[in-house]
């Protein structure tokens, strides 16, 4: 069979890369092929058309100044002499799309996102393929393979009495939390209709007038409404109409990190179509964050609720919501960390659907405002409920943003993972990547960001064998309202993570820094696409911490055992936390107050 | 000095319904033509980036000009 004969033109001052790599191809594959040189005359490549006789004459343009006329010109050329008589002409480059070339009468027009494949494809006459990297997403265990084992035997012994003195001060000890947590456990199973109603007051009286107001006469928070029937139907099709997953993956190789986003906008329905579509972009869960004043109330309300504020409501049906539209692959955690209503959020989670959950004893008093007492026995509980549901959680060390220094916070850290460890649950280390009010003051981070970060990690490995999962998220406090700059500065922070090999990260949009308004889903985009550069530009190479990243590793784990040994010495942990051996008020911690008096 | 940018995202059933909203986006902001400088579609809808010259290299640059006649072209 005669070969087809195919011209090559780079319509151009210098740029024939890309045509070069298109007529190899097409050379590979058998086609006889002719390749000008670029920056001839238009009337000399117009000749030298007429005199080949091809089947197919590939123009390629880059610049785009003048770029129609240019063409146009060119067109007319090759009609005058005949040669669109017999040769079809192609048009690609970085200069053109599709539409440009048909509305000057090419016979087809390649974008520059267009694949090699495809324009082979198109001169051998076939369908061209799907290029898109598909893979097959599985729900994946953060936790699994860890076997929690303490490599440090003084800091091992330091844990052990830490848990066995809280364990043996929350014995017998309950608080409104915890009792309405079991309510509500009972509320959902099979109660009878009068039943129901008994639990339901019982419920009432152990929760604050807001929710009360809510439940008995529909009179919600300020701001919050329910979502209408109307609206969750039409955000159903609308999903279903675009349900074709395509999953695509932001790493390079292997299938670690996990990347995880916020979720809180404080609408579920604009909460899922932002995952819906960063599900696209490769994200693998979702963090489900709630409202900052949920934390201060007894109680929590129900149903499909939004309001316009940051945080999105914790209800079962908001939970069971976005978790029946995520796609299956995809985890959702739900943030139980903090507040007066920890083990009931576990109970709602698991409930709802949900994968993982958020609790930390520590911080979610020095930090979050929770009394030490009340968060440590409703923690307990929250800890025993997840390892009865089989639901991870993750321990976040956002102390460390108050400017609590960082060998404290990963104290904290471990006393949280060790008591998960004791009552049977499957906890999740959560060491910040940021540029900390502690760090910036003493130059921690003066030469590099990668030392000081490395050191975190490499600390807690050499402690315990536990899963680590960067946050939360990482890159906190490098990050500027610029767009450029935020996604810069989290894709290398997401790159480090990726050396590092952690588990999991959770990562910003590019409006990380931007607190004057809810997060736009163009910024959530701008920050996956620096992540998957950055993945791709990393491979499997690694970052080379400096010499001072050794020492700051041995500082690190030393004054990590020096303040589990202070904490053993107090006693109890609730005790330890008021006596600021975590985190002090010259670090800007403070034990919170809310709660305070309801442990009985 | 020389271009304006708008990135945003779009809610649409395919690149090409996407590449339309984003060109009619632009005669809305009363812009003109417009060129789509980058325009990806993910199944929900596009990440694109429209973008109007105000001046290309060579034009006669508003802001060279003294603060009287910015005032009468303003």
């Amino acid at each position: 069979m005669k070969k087809k004969r195919i011209l090559c033109v780079p319509l151009d001052p210098v740029h024939d890369v890309g045509i070069k790599i298109i007529r190899n191809a097409l050379a590979t594959r058998g086609f006889d092929t002719e390749l000008l040189s670029p920056d001839l005359p238009m009337e000399e490549i117009v000749r030298r058309a007429a005199a080949g006789s091809y089947d197919d004459i590939l123009v390629s343009r880059t610049l785009g100044y003048g770029v129609a006329e240019l063409l146009g010109r060119l067109v007319d050329l090759l009609d005058a002499s005949g040669v669109r008589d017999r040769s079809r002409v192609i048009l690609g480059g970085k200069a053109i799309t599709s539409e440009l070339a048909a509305e000057l009468g090419f016979d087809r027009g390649f974008d520059e996102h267009s694949h090699v494949e495809d324009i082979v494809a198109f001169i051998e006459g076939k369908s061209s393929r799907n290029h898109v990297a598909v893979v097959e997403k599985k729900k994946p265990d953060i936790t699994a393979g860890y076997s929690y084992g303490v490599h440090d035997r003084r800091i091992e012994t330091a844990l052990d009495e830490i848990v066995e003195k809280l364990l043996r001060w929350s014995e017998g000890k309950s608080s409104p939390g915890v009792q309405r947590a079991r309510l509500r456990q009972e509320m959902f199973s099979d109660a009878s209709g009068s039943r129901k109603e008994a639990l339901l007051d019982e419920y009432l009286s152990l929760s604050d007038g807001v929710i009360v107001d809510a439940f008995r006469r529909n009179v919600m928070p300020k701001g919050v409404r329910n979502v209408s029937q109307g609206e969750l139907q039409a955000l159903r099709e609308m999903l279903k109409e675009r349900s074709a997953f395509r999953p695509v993956t932001l790493r390079h190789s292997g299938d670690r990190p996990l990347i995880f986003k916020f979720l809180g906008s404080g609408c579920p329905v604009m909460d899922l179509v932002h995952a819906k579509v960063c599900e696209r972009w490769g994200v693998d869960g979702f963090l489900l964050i709630n409202p900052s004043w949920e934390a201060r109330y007894e109680g929590l309300l129900e149903g499909a609720l939004t309001h316009q504020n940051d945080g999105t409501v914790t209800s079962a049906e908001n939970i069971r919501l976005v978790r029946e539209l995520l796609e299956p692959s995809t985890l959702l955690t739900v943030r139980a960390h903090r507040g007066l209503n920890t083990p009931e959020t576990v109970v709602l989670a698991s409930h709802g659907g949900a994968d993982m959950t958020k609790i930390d004893l520590v911080y979610g008093s020095l930090g979050a405002g929770t009394d030490p007492a009340r968060l440590a026995v409703d923690g307990v509980e929250a800890i025993r409920l997840a390892a009865r549901f089989k639901m991870p959680f993750d321990i976040p060390g956002n102390d460390e943003l108050s400017g609590v220094p960082a060998w404290k916070t990963l104290a904290g850290l471990l006393i949280n993972v060790h008591l998960g460890t004791r009552l049977g649950a499957r906890p999740i280390l959560k060491p910040l990547f940021c540029y900390g009010p502690h760090i910036v003051i003493n130059g921690l981070m003066r030469q590099t960001f990668v030392d000081y970060n490395a050191a975190k990690i490499r600390a807690l490995r050499a402690i315990v064998d536990c899963p680590i999962w960067t946050g939360e998220p990482i890159a906190f406090m490098t990050q500027t309202e610029d767009r450029v700059q935020s996604a810069a500065a989290t894709s290398f922070h997401a790159a480090l993570g990726t050396a590092l090999k952690v588990d999991a990260m959770t990562v910003a949009s590019t409006d990380e820094a931007y607190s004057r308004g809810p997060i736009c889903i163009a910024s959530r985009i701008d920050s996956l696409q620096g992540i998957h550069e950055a993945a791709r530009f990393m491979g499997m190479a690694g970052f080379a911490p400096t010499a001072a990243a050794d020492s700051m590793t041995a500082d690190m784990h030393a004054k990590i055992a020096d303040v589990l040994d202070q904490v053993k010495s107090a006693p109890d942990l609730p005790a330890a936390i008021t006596a600021g051996l975590l985190g002090d008020r010259e670090d800007g911690a403070y034990p919170g107050t809310f709660g305070k008096g309801t442990v009985g | 000095m020389d271009g304006l940018d708008v990135e945003t995202y779009l809610v649409c059933g395919s690149e090409r319904e996407g590449k339309d909203l984003a060109l009619r986006l632009g005669h809305e902001l009363n812009l003109g033509e417009v060129d789509i400088m980058f325009c990806e579609f993910d199944g929900y809808g596009v990440r694109v980036r429209l973008r109007k010259y105000i001046h290309r290299p060579g034009d006669p640059y508003h802001w060279l000009k003294g603060p009287g006649e910015r005032d009468q072209l303003a």
